[in-house]
């Protein structure tokens, strides 16, 4: 049975740990859900237990979280209007 | 007449759901209210007439993308907005460097980051971080490919990251 780099050599590689440069190329991906769940759960193994790496993820999330309170609430007036457009179309009143 | 019954209960059942994602969409291209009504009523009108031809299949996708050609042909008509909204101007800090008072400063120079940004990377951090689109919806809206909405976004992000960075938040790689 092999074993140390000799048998990391023969590990799948997906088995394998994710490098921080390999981290890096798809972390955004990884972020925004946009990503396969086994590389996913690689990735979350690296951020935990690599510093920078970790901070650097903590850093994009922190962007991402600010970002998102632009989302505001729709005008509900605007909605209605849209809604009430639509309806009329498929009622053949408009 | 079963057949205008069969399309008007495609449209409601396809197109009605997606109204509030098209009315945020229309926001972001156009960055003024009365103009994103517009874009909407107009993708709707487009969309009728067309729900015959619709497969039914990723109704969000088939919408984004006729919203998309319904706002190129407007904008081809209208002359570019200039007009920048001068809201959200950063908040003075307190000499106090309490923790909520850093957390709003990171907040403010994001956020300032974000108006600062060039046309195409302001506009996709509006489409997935604001608006809620995946990748793949963002590439229909713009009519590029996945991997264009991914460097747009990675782009637009490491500017406001590193900007963050240089006032002395935020951490990671150099």
């Amino acid at each position: 049975m092999a074993t140390g780099w000799f048998a990391r050599l023969w590990q799948p590689a997906t088995d394998r740990p994710m490098t921080c440069h390999q981290v890096g190329a798809v972390l955004q991906r990884y972020l925004d859900g946009e990503i396969d769940a086994v590389t996913a759960t690689r990735i979350a193994a690296h951020l935990d237990v690599c510093r920078d790496c970790g901070m650097e993820a903590e850093t994009y999330e922190r962007i991402k979280s600010t970002l998102a309170t632009r989302r505001t609430e729709l005008p509900a007036d605007a909605v209605a209007r849209l809604r009430d457009f639509a309806t009329s179309l498929s009622t053949g009143s408009a | 007449m079963s057949d205008q019954r069969t399309s008007d209960a495609a449209f409601e059942q396809y197109v009605l759901p997606e109204l509030e994602v098209m009315l945020r969409v229309a926001r972001s291209l156009t960055r003024n209210a009365a103009d994103a009504e517009d874009l909407v009523q107009d993708t709707l009108v487009r969309a009728y007439r067309a729900i015959d031809r619709f497969d039914g299949q990723y109704p969000r996708a088939w919408l984004l993308t006729i919203m998309r050609n319904t706002h190129i042909n407007s904008a081809r008509r209208r002359r570019p907005e200039l007009l920048r909204d001068p809201d959200n101007a950063p908040e003075q800090a307190a000499e106090e460097r309490t923790d909520d008072v850093i957390e709003q400063q990171i907040d403010g120079r994001i956020l300032e980051t974000l108006d600062g940004l060039d046309e195409p990377f302001r506009t996709i951090i509006e489409l997935v971080d604001i608006d809620g689109l995946s990748y793949a919806e963002a590439a229909d809206v713009l009519d590029v490919p996945v991997g264009t909405v991914m460097s747009r976004l990675h782009r637009a992000r490491r500017r406001i990251r590193d900007q963050l960075v240089e006032a002395g938040f935020g951490g990671g790689r150099t």
